[in-house]
């Protein structure tokens, strides 16, 4: 039999990938990277797929592709369903100018309050206040304004 | 089984409710003011019919010299074989004999059958004959009403119900047709509907038969676990008894008959149960009686039902409908005989109704409640007749029933040929003098009148008086009783009289020395006031004759052009009712020579029920008691007298005679002023005027203020008899409305709102909170809808999640 601690591994980089999908899914808002992410939850499953595949076995031989062959037509699907998907995204995001998904909260029931973003306080403009040092060294030649910029350096 | 009579006997109520149907469903769009056409003929075939029945009846009895009854069965209604299986524990162990058949289980089994004898063919005669001249009556009376295929509908119903209340022989069909007839009242009375006292008045008559009839069901059960059947008469048992130990030691009963409750058979075996259960079937008889027949304390009704059209008041309010209870104590008198503490409340309570009744009846000014209180008091009499509980109480009972049914329908129709004169008002102080205006109608009133008091030679002498000698026989057969239980236990050597006059072991028997003084006492009184209430019959009879036709012309307005004489279809049966009050007592008379005997309570005496036991032994040989005649016609015509000089002419004695009664300026006499006036009286004068220069003035106060409170205490009783005057109370009815309305009416109403308020808030407060629970459920979950996106993406995680510790927490290891 195949060794524990190789499916074990594999199921723990699958199970790694799930997650990670999972967190990016309920947190970000872009609807293009909610996508990314739910389509690494299922490269996810299918990695665990094939590790289970190759655990178990087909019928007793030693070199058994069930797994991984599954995992091609899964593959295959998850990329129709990415077509699908980007597409419906694109239309959204041409109905409202914007990829972020709380643009679509008016869908919500009546009655509910809407999700309003935080707004970070306003930051009063920043005087530059550079500090006055004594001038040290020589005085470059040239005029002024090419002394305190320059184009290449 | 002649065909003759069990067709007559099926006919007699089927062809007036055949009329009713046809009249129901063909009568608003094809008779219309034809709607009479199937009434009368079928009423005057079932008059036909009941006459033959009557001569059924007597040719029987004729040829069998005694009782004669004959049952026809139509089908089984119920058969329930063993309805009540435990053994009845009630009984005392020496009344098996009561019920000889399976102690085990009582079978519930009723047939319809109906019965023709002697009481049956009276009741259907006296009620197919008032019922057809009502209908001819009607068909001048209610001419011109919109509802008038409905009224003879209703009126073909209430035919059909009462000749069947009449005809059957079982206690449960008289039950059924008790109610029938009581719904037919109901109806009639209402008939006006949109008018809301005469619908109240129909409510008021109704509830008030369900109180009765409320008793009659208990009697029902009673008479029904206690017999093990129903009928009146004989039954062939479906399955032959075993021939048990129980079967063998009852008495008398024969093991493949159940006997009735009714039948001669049981009646000359005893099988009757005694002491405290018969008392308590009888009095719950009773009570269904007095609703009916509007009794105390349940007659309220009666005058309220008033409201009804005055045909309707003339055939159920005075010859059938009320007539159904005194007919029902008649046909249980066997029951009746057992107890006669059951006895002596029935003629109370007749006794105290008409003597009641004739108090109110003489001061209304409306006619027809006169005359609906003089019914009231009429069947008190009835009743009192039935309490003696001889052979002559009961059968002179059903003979007053008979004669009364023909003065007093008489009476109500001429009340109804005046109001529809008079067009529509029957308030006697808006007319007067009619007699002149409507001469048939006065003549014919004038004969109901003369009846109702009782004057010789018409119908009402005979039947009164054999009321009243029926009472006065009763009374002097508890006092010979009584002398000589006191003789027989001086062991003055009475004995051998006491054992030979049956007086030992009769129903009286039961009673000890003190009872039978009470009973005397009780009889004597009931006389006393049955011949008082004679006086006052006269009394208001004539009062009310004397205030509608005589005195100065007076037609009130609503008249119009109604004031002249009614139509010929109503004089008609006006004309044959005065000839028969005049003289049906006289075809009565069997034997010129002695007026006591009767043919009619000759022919009564052939209804099995009353022909054997204890009732028939009290039968004796008839006379006609001439010191009781002599009574009551002396009281009648003193009432008449007193009734003349009283409202003949101007009423001046009548309105001081009022003003007495009504205690006038009695408040005169409670002002303490007196003790005032009183100082100054002579020789109290000198009295006073001594003391005060003695020196003992304050005496003198003093006195005055004690007189003064003395006159303070002795004023109330006199403010209270100022308010509640003999006037006042006659003339409101004694307040019993009054009293109803506070003890029951509104007890009742509060109930209602109780109930009406925790049917509102509390019951529909429940419904509505759990329809509210959806509501409150969903507000809930839509919170759960933000329309974010990924909130949605959080759920679906979180819910997974769920799943997976659920699997591993509580799925397979």
């Amino acid at each position: 039999m195949n060794e524990l601690s190789l499916l074990a591994n594999s199921l723990w980089v699958g199970g790694a990938l799930v997650a990670l999908g999972m967190v990016g899914l309920v947190l970000r808002r872009n609807l293009i990277v909610m996508f990314l992410c739910a389509e690494m939850m299922l490269q996810g499953v299918s990695l665990s797929l094939v590790a289970f595949g190759r655990y178990h076995g087909g019928l007793g031989r030693a070199d058994a592709w069930d797994g991984q062959m599954l995992v091609l037509f899964i593959l295959t699907v998850a990329a129709c369903e990415a077509a699908i998907a980007l597409a419906l995204v694109l239309m959204l995001a041409r109905r409202t100018g914007r990829l972020d998904a709380a643009a679509w909260q008016d869908l919500r029931e009546e009655g509910q309050p809407a999700y309003v973003d935080r707004q970070l306080p306003e930051q009063p403009a920043w005087e530059p206040h550079w500090p006055h040092l004594t001038p040290a060294g020589v005085r470059p030649s040239g005029p002024a304004e090419v002394q305190r910029f320059r184009e290449r350096v | 089984m002649d065909d003759t009579l069990k067709t007559c006997l099926i006919l007699i109520p089927a062809l007036p409710l055949g009329a009713a149907g046809l009249v129901a469903a063909v009568g608003p769009r094809l008779l219309r003011s034809h709607s009479h056409w199937p009434l009368i003929a079928a009423l005057l075939g079932s008059l036909l019919g009941s006459l033959i029945v009557v001569r059924e009846v007597a040719q029987g009895q004729a040829a069998a010299r005694g009782p004669y009854e004959q049952i026809v069965t139509l089908w089984t209604w119920a058969d329930v074989p063993e309805a009540l299986a435990a053994r009845d524990t009630t009984l005392p162990a020496d009344q098996t004999a009561v019920r000889p058949d399976t102690p085990d289980a009582l079978p519930f089994r009723i047939e319809v059958t109906l019965r023709a004898d002697a009481l049956t063919a009276l009741m259907l005669a006296t009620v197919t004959f008032i019922a057809l001249l009502v209908a001819l009556y009607s068909v001048g009376y209610m001419a011109g009403d919109p509802g008038y295929w409905r009224y003879y509908s209703y009126l073909g119903l209430f035919v059909f119900s009462m000749t069947m209340l009449v005809s059957v022989s079982n206690f449960v069909l008289l039950f059924v047709f008790w109610e029938a007839v009581g719904v037919c009242s109901y109806l009639l009375i209402g008939f006006w509907y949109r008018k809301p006292e005469a619908a109240a008045a129909g409510k008021k008559a109704f509830l008030v038969n369900r109180v009765g009839d409320f008793g009659f069901t208990a009697a029902l059960l009673l008479l029904w676990t206690t017999y093990g059947t129903l009928d009146y008469h004989d039954r062939p048992a479906e399955s032959p008894a075993p021939a048990t130990a129980d079967a063998a030691d009852g008495a008398a009963a024969a093991a493949d008959r159940v006997l009735g409750i009714l039948s001669p058979s049981r009646i000359a075996s005893e099988g009757y149960a005694t002491g405290g259960l018969a008392t308590a079937i009888c009095l719950l008889l009773l009570l269904g009686a007095c609703g009916k027949s509007a009794q105390l304390p349940l007659h309220v009704w009666l005058p309220d039902a008033m409201e009804g059209p005055t045909p309707v008041s003339a055939l159920i309010h005075a010859a059938t409908m009320v007539t159904a209870g005194v007919y029902m104590v008649a046909r249980c008198a066997p029951l009746f005989a057992v107890s006669p503490t059951a006895q002596m409340v029935v003629a109370c309570v007749g006794g105290s109704t008409a003597l009641l009744a004739a108090l109110i009846a003489l001061t209304q000014f409306d006619l027809k409640r006169v005359l609906a209180y003089s019914t009231i008091s009429q069947l008190g009499y009835m009743f009192l007749a039935l309490g003696t509980g001889t052979f002559s109480g009961v059968t002179g009972s059903m003979y007053h029933l008979f004669t009364h049914a023909f003065f007093k329908a008489l009476l109500f129709l001429g009340a109804g040929s005046v109001m529809h004169a008079m067009g529509g008002v029957i308030d006697m102080r808006q007319i007067g003098g009619l007699a002149r205006l409507m001469p048939w109608t006065h003549a014919t009133f004038l004969v109901g009148c003369l009846a109702l008091a009782g004057v010789f030679p018409l119908a009402g002498f005979w039947s009164k008086d054999t009321v009243l000698a029926a009472v006065h026989d009763r009374l002097h057969q508890v006092e010979h009783v009584r002398q000589l239980r006191t003789d027989h236990s001086d062991h003055s050597g009475k004995t051998a009289l006491y054992v030979a006059s049956g007086h030992a072991a009769g129903p009286l028997a039961a009673w000890d020395t003190a009872d039978l003084a009470r009973a005397e006492r009780v009889y004597r009184w009931l006389y006393q006031a049955a011949l008082l209430t004679a006086l006052l019959t006269a009394l208001y009879t004539f009062r009310a004759y004397c205030l509608t036709f005589h005195g100065p012309l007076q037609v009130p307005p609503q008249a119009g052009h109604h004031a002249h004489e009614s139509p010929p279809v109503m004089v008609w049966p006006l004309a044959i009712l005065a000839v028969g009050s005049v003289l049906v007592g006289l075809v009565c008379l069997s034997d010129p020579s002695n007026w006591g005997a009767n043919r009619l309570v000759d022919f009564l005496g052939g209804t099995p029920s009353l022909a054997t036991g204890a009732l028939a032994a009290t039968r004796v040989e008839p006379e006609f008691h001439l010191p009781v005649a002599g009574a009551s016609t002396l009281v009648a015509l003193i009432g008449i007298g007193v009734a003349l000089y009283l409202f003949l002419g101007e009423a001046r004695q009548a309105e001081a005679l009022r003003r007495l009664a009504d205690l006038e300026g009695i408040q005169a006499w409670t002002d303490p002023q007196w003790v005032v006036r009183l100082e100054r009286i002579g020789v109290i004068a000198l009295g006073v005027g001594w003391l005060r220069r003695v020196g003992l003035g304050w005496l003198v106060t003093l006195v005055g203020y004690l007189l003064g409170v003395v006159a303070l205490v002795l004023a109330i009783p006199l403010l209270v008899a100022s308010w509640v005057t003999p006037y006042r109370l006659s003339r409101d009815k004694f307040y019993i409305d009054e009293l109803y309305q506070m003890l029951i009416v509104w007890p009742l109403r509060g109930l209602a709102a109780v109930c009406a308020w925790l049917d509102q808030r509390l019951i529909d407060g429940l419904v509505d909170a759990v329809g509210r629970v959806p509501a409150a459920v969903g507000h809930i979950l839509r919170s759960l809808q933000m329309g974010l996106v990924q909130f949605y993406a959080l759920a679906m995680v979180l819910g997974t999640l769920i799943l997976l510790a659920a699997r591993l927490l509580w799925g397979p290891a």
